[in-house]
Formats: C-alpha cells, sequence, structure tokens
C-alpha cells in the first residue's frame, strides 16, 4: 500500500463523519464503531506509509483542480517524513482518545454527534498535514478551527462552555485574517498557491525580501493564534471548558501544533527571513515563560495542563525560531503523546470526582486509583523533562539547538522555563494524588474503566519510550536527521555537556524543591507568598489582566465602532438608500394622484386646451 | 363670390360651439351632440377643400365619408354606455360621474 493512497486517509474520516451524521442513529452505539474503525484504518495505513517512506523516501503527486483566467490551481499530496510523522501522530493520538471517549462520554445524549466530530476534525488534520497547496490548506485550518469551536461548546447548555468556545474562535480568527493575507501575499507575488514552486522561486530568489519578510510575518501571527502563543494564548484556559478527551486531542496533541507543523513545512522558506525568525523566537519565549508561570497560580487540574501546554508550545515555536525545525517537530512529537496522556489521567481524575476539577479539593487519590497515578507520573516526568524520558531527549535536542543558533542566554532563559516547569508540576500532582483527601469526593474515587486506562497506557509506551528516536543508531541517524529539513546540516544527536547537566540538575533539583514547597510546608508555601506578595500574586492569578485588557477593548472599541458602523447601515443605507427611492416613489404618486379628478370636464378641457397649444406651436415653428 | 375662407369661417364657428358644448354640458347627451357638431364642422372643411382646391382630386369628399361613418359608429357605442349610466344611476350628468378619481 504505497503512499499514492494517502488521500485515503482524511477521506475515511470524512466519510465516517457523514456516515455517523446521516446513519448514526440506525447504528448501535450511535455510530462510535464508525468513527472507531475509521481512524484504526488510518492508523494501520500510518504503518504500511511508514515503510513505503523509510524505504523509498518522500514524494510528491498533484491533480490539476481547475483555471481561472490566466491563473491554474492545482491540488497536490507530498508526503514525506515529516507529513509522516503528523499523520503518526495524529491516527496515533485521535485512536486512543477515542476509544478513551466511549468511556468516558458514556451516557451522554450527543454522544453519536460527539463521534461524527471527532471524524471531522481527524479528516481536516490528516489533510491539512498532505496537502500541497495554501489555499487548501487554509480552508482545512479553517476547518478544524470550526471542530474546536463545536467542540469545546459541546456541553452547549452551558453557558461557560459557549462564551468559551465563541472566544476561541474568535481569537483564532484574528489570526487567520493575518494568515490569509500573508498567504495572499505570497500568491501574488508568486503566482501560484503551491508550496513547492514557492520555495523553489525562494530559493532562486525571485521573489522580494520585503515581500518574503511580510508574508513570513503575517503567517506567523496567523499561527500565534492557533498556537496559543502570547498574547493570542487567552483562549486555551478556557478552551477546557470541553469534554476532557477533547483537550487531549485537539487542545495539546493536534490543533494547536497544526501551526508548528506549518512551520516547519515553509522552513525552506523560513531561511530566507531571519528577521522574522528572531521575532518567532522571542515569541516563543514569552510564550514558554508566560505559560509555565500561570501554570503555577491555577487551581483547576485542567488549567493547568492549559497552561503548560501553552508553554511547551512557546518552546516548540522558539525552537522553530531557532532554525531547529527538527528538534521542535521532535518536542511536538513527544509533548503530543504525554501531554494526551496527561488530559486523559485529568479526564479520569475528573470523572471519579464527581467532575469536580478544583485541585484544592482533590488529594490522596493515588490509594483510590493507582494506575491513573502511575500513568499521570509517567506523563509528569515526561512533562518536566526528566532522564530517561522521552520530554528530556526532545527538550535537550531543543535547548542544543538553540545554543548552536542563537545564544546562552536565550538557552538559560529556557532553562529557567524548564525549572518552573518542574515546579507547577510537582504541586499538580501533590495536591491531586498525594497526601491527604480533603473531601467527600476525593474519598469516594474510584479508579476508571479499563477502555479508559487502556488507551492512557498505550500512550504511556511512547511517553516513556520515544527518546531512542532522537539518538542514531545503524541506519537512522536519528529523528532531526530523518526529517531533514532545512538548513540542513548534521543535527544528529549529540549529548551537550552544557546543557545536558544543567538541565538534569534542574529538572531533578526543582523536583525536589517543589516537594519541599508543597509538601512538607516548608517558609516558601503559596499562601505565605501571597500574604507577602499580594499584587504580584493578584496579578498573576487574574493571568495578568489580559483577559480584562481584552475585556475593554471589545467593549470600549470593537463594539463602539460596530455600533457606530451599525448606526450608518441603519440610518443612512436602510433608512435613505432602500427606503428612500420607495418613500419617494410613494411621495410623487400621492402628489400627482390629484390630476385623477374623475370628473370628465376637466379631462376634457385638458385635451382641448393641449390640442390648441399644439396646433399654435407646430404653426409657429413653420 | 364665395371663397374657401367663408366656408372655413363657417365651419370654424361650428366647431368651436362644438368644443364649448362638450366642455360646458351637463348632460351627457347634449355631449354627444356637440360633439356631433364637432365631427360635422370637420366634414365641411374637408369637402371644401375638396371642392375649392382640386375638383378633380376627390380624396377629400371620401375623407369626409369615413368621418361620417366613424361618426355614427361611435354615436352608437356612445349611446350605450350613455344607457348603462343612467339605468345605474337614474341621471346622466356627467359632473356626478367622478368615482374614478383619486
Amino acid at each position: 500500500m504505497g503512499i499514492e493512497w494517502a488521500w485515503l486517509l482524511p477521506a475515511l474520516c470524512g466519510g465516517a463523519f457523514a456516515s455517523i451524521l446521516f446513519l448514526g442513529r440506525y447504528t448501535p452505539l450511535r455510530g462510535a464503531p464508525i468513527a472507531i474503525a475509521s481512524i484504526a484504518t488510518c492508523f494501520a495505513l500510518f504503518w504500511f506509509f511508514m515503510s513505503d517512506v523509510v524505504t523509498d523516501g518522500g514524494r510528491s503527486f498533484e491533480r490539476f483542480w481547475f483555471e481561472a483566467g490566466d491563473i491554474s490551481i492545482s491540488l497536490g499530496m507530498t508526503i514525506d517524513e515529516l507529513a509522516l510523522v503528523m499523520i503518526g501522530l495524529v491516527t496515533t493520538v485521535s485512536l486512543a482518545v477515542q476509544i478513551y471517549s466511549l468511556g468516558y462520554m458514556r451516557g451522554d445524549p450527543r454522544f453519536g454527534w460527539f463521534f461524527a466530530m471527532m471524524s471531522l476534525f481527524a479528516a481536516s488534520m490528516l489533510g491539512l498535514v498532505l496537502v500541497d497547496n495554501l489555499l487548501v490548506f487554509y480552508v482545512l485550518w479553517e476547518l478544524i478551527g470550526l471542530c474546536s469551536y463545536l467542540l469545546i461548546g459541546f456541553y452547549s447548555e452551558r453557558r461557560s462552555a459557549a462564551e468559551a468556545a465563541k472566544k476561541a474562535f474568535i481569537v483564532t480568527r484574528i489570526g487567520d485574517v493575518a494568515l490569509l493575507i500573508g498567504i495572499l501575499v505570497l500568491f501574488t507575488a508568486t503566482g501560484t498557491f503551491e508550496m513547492s514552486e514557492i520555495f523553489a522561486q525562494a530559493d532562486a530568489g525571485e521573489i522580494s525580501k520585503s515581500n518574503l519578510n511580510l508574508s513570513a510575518a503575517l503567517i506567523f501571527i496567523g499561527i500565534a493564534g492557533k498556537a496559543a502563543q502570547f498574547p493570542f494564548h487567552v483562549w486555551l484556559p478556557d478552551a477546557m471548558e470541553g469534554p476532557s478527551p477533547v483537550s487531549a486531542l485537539i487542545h495539546a496533541a493536534t490543533l494547536v501544533v497544526a501551526g508548528i507543523y506549518f512551520l516547519a513545512r515553509l522552513s525552506p522558506m523560513l531561511v530566507h527571513t531571519p528577521g522574522v525568525l528572531d521575532s518567532v523566537a522571542a515569541v516563543g519565549l514569552v510564550t514558554a515563560f508566560v505559560g509555565a508561570f500561570l501554570a503555577l497560580t491555577q487551581n483547576d487540574l485542567k488549567r493547568v495542563l492549559a497552561y503548560s501546554t501553552m508553554s511547551q508550545l512557546g518552546l516548540m515555536v522558539l525552537a522553530m525560531g531557532s532554525l531547529s525545525f527538527g528538534a521542535g517537530i521532535f518536542h511536538l512529537l513527544t509533548h503530543g503523546f504525554f501531554k494526551a496522556l496527561l488530559f486523559l489521567g485529568a479526564g479520569t481524575v475528573m470523572h471519579a470526582m464527581n467532575g469536580e476539577l478544583d485541585m484544592r479539593k482533590m488529594g490522596g487519590l493515588r490509594r483510590v486509583m493507582p494506575i491513573t497515578y502511575v500513568l499521570f507520573l509517567l506523563g509528569s516526568f515526561s512533562l518536566i523533562g526528566l532522564f530517561p524520558m522521552s520530554g528530556f531527549f526532545s527538550k535537550d535536542e531543543i535547548l542544543v539547538g538553540v545554543l548552536d543558533e542563537r545564544n546562552g542566554w536565550l538557552v538559560a532563559a529556557g532553562l529557567a522555563a524548564s525549572g518552573m516547569t518542574a515546579l507547577y508540576v510537582v504541586r499538580m500532582v501533590l495536591m491531586v494524588f498525594l497526601g491527604e483527601s480533603r473531601s467527600e469526593e476525593a474519598r469516594n474515587a474510584h479508579e476508571a474503566t479499563p477502555t479508559m486506562l487502556a488507551p492512557m497506557a498505550a500512550l504511556g509506551l511512547p511517553t516513556v519510550g520515544l527518546g531512542v528516536l532522537a539518538l542514531n543508531w545503524g541506519n537512522f541517524g536519528g529523528f532531526a536527521e530523518f526529517l531533514h529539513l532545512p538548513p540542513g546540516g548534521s543535527h544528529e544527536y549529540k549529548i551537550v555537556p552544557e546543557i545536558f547537566w544543567p538541565s538534569l540538575v534542574i529538572s531533578y533539583g526543582l523536583l525536589i524543591l517543589g516537594w519541599r514547597m508543597y509538601y512538607r510546608r516548608s517558609r516558601l508555601t503559596p499562601s505565605i507568598v501571597e500574604s507577602r506578595y499580594p499584587r504580584l500574586y493578584a496579578f498573576a492569578a487574574n493571568k495578568f489582566y489580559l483577559d480584562d485588557l481584552y475585556q475593554w477593548i471589545v467593549n470600549n472599541v470593537v463594539l463602539v465602532v460596530s455600533r457606530s458602523i451599525a448606526l450608518f447601515d441603519q440610518r443612512v443605507v436602510n433608512d435613505k438608500g432602500v427606503d428612500g427611492p420607495g418613500k419617494f416613489t410613494a411621495f410623487v404618486g400621492r402628489t400627482l394622484r390629484y390630476h385623477e379628478t374623475g370628473v370628465i370636464g376637466t379631462y376634457i378641457l385638458t385635451i382641448a386646451v393641449t390640442a390648441t397649444l399644439a396646433i399654435l406651436i407646430m404653426v409657429a415653428v413653420n | 363670390m364665395i371663397g374657401l375662407e367663408h366656408i372655413l369661417v363657417v365651419s370654424s364657428i361650428l366647431f368651436s360651439l362644438g368644443v364649448f358644448g362638450v366642455l360646458a354640458r351637463r348632460n351627457a347627451i347634449m355631449i354627444l351632440l356637440a360633439l356631433e357638431l364637432m365631427l360635422n364642422a370637420v366634414n365641411i372643411n374637408l369637402i371644401a377643400f375638396a371642392v375649392y382646391l382640386d375638383p378633380d382630386l376627390i380624396v377629400g369628399i371620401i375623407f369626409a365619408i369615413f368621418v361620417t361613418t366613424v361618426a355614427a359608429a361611435e354615436v352608437g357605442l356612445a349611446m350605450a354606455f350613455i344607457l348603462r349610466l343612467y339605468r345605474s344611476r337614474s341621471s346622466v350628468n356627467v359632473d356626478e360621474v367622478n368615482l374614478m378619481r383619486w
């Protein structure tokens, strides 16, 4: 089964979506088996495709689509190592999450619709990583945004969920506008939507520097929206209103990384825009910090994970901005697995706690849900980047790349962010699983069903083991080598002592520090921080007041402008423009109708007078 | 002798009397009469032209026959209207027929 069949992946899932929509009610379990069957098939196909790519390398396929004037737009499919990695990630995590959802979402009245949307999302995401055409890419990009909106607002009866879905869609939409303009700038500069064409033109120097930089900057703004970079990150914590499987799949492993993938995909072009990449790295670093900082102050389990995702995405973006595209994608891969695992674990905890997510009400869950505890611990260790988990290798690769391309200060900053990661992760694990149970629900909690535990365990394997992909042994030159993204040069994994040891020390060290802080109630407890620095604490707890700032902007700028435009539309366009001719016609009619007196005498008089006048004029003219 | 202009003056006097009648009469039948007067005046005009200007070319006289025919048909039609009007309102006063007004 060669990779020319890759179009089957989105087609199968799209077909599953349609089938569940129309035939769901006639099938047992409301169509969920259709979704799972399709994603399992995709998963199987992935392995075939992988063997094909590993032996023969990546290829592109193209099909002519349509012509408009002298612009011909064609639809192409590119399956190279990068696409393959993404396909693997999406199919694996989707499969795990969908099986998990069988247990988690059981009993929900919209069970079938959930799986339909999951299939639609899988189809869009798989299509996204396959296409070669920027226009189709944009359409699919919007489609995954739509699925995210629908799935965040899944519990539509809840006001907070509906608001969160709206917020997610609007914030990412702002980015999407920039993305579209960036794509169009590229199109006007090159005359084509095809990425391979554009890269060739860029390499040959046929695109002007200003065009390249402008489009790269705009595209990055679009990516920043979806990838929850600062300051577009505000939608991600609220997106936790959606069901936990949704958070695991979409807001940890796939949708938020679509932008990171796009950066890697555009790497042949981005090597020509170093200025933009500087900003990219800066944004990534800031995001990594802000995310980790805010994660430290949250009391809601899923929100800690959301900010954690934001922080890790910042790291990936930092890698991309430091020309370490391979390292960034590797972290994308490992993060996808361990973050999905963590979110599924959070879902299990939430299920067991009867929907309660406040960590202050948890505690001691280790005793009642041991398997979840162990798996969650594995994910947490990978998140912190403890050796020998996969997270360690990917984070290390990023830092090595940053050291290579940029300077040591950024590496130090990255290490600091990793340190903060350790702190908030320890706090999270401690509050949830260890210590004494702090509420009724925590005491009555139960372990999850096998349907939910099995996928989590499945995700645990790559969490622990995927690190080996970074190394090079035998024919395999290491992950970055495998992807062979620009700027080329061998990025084989090397153990850089300047990074390896500090990273090790910091991760283990802060693990212990966090333990002491939060468990042993040493002098640095959060409540003490709160009382000593109330304003700083409030600043962090209110998420830097960014939400309030944005709301203020919406109220005083956006709504004011839209109100005045609405007024203009009402008073001028509608009342004058549309009603105007009608009213004028009526006015004319009302005035002229007096001419119909109904009295025959006037009519005849008019005729006589007019006839006489006409004759006189004719005579006078002649 | 009697020249063309004399006959034309006569016909124009008759025509004006007819116009006056159409404009000033209230009774529908009187308006019809005045109308007939106008048509007759026109006929006189036509025949005068025919006789005085070109006796061989009798176009004017043939036209006058047409006019007379049309006048007759029209009177028939108009009488039908007036009879209808009288039957529904018991009056032929045209000043009262003003329902088709604004």
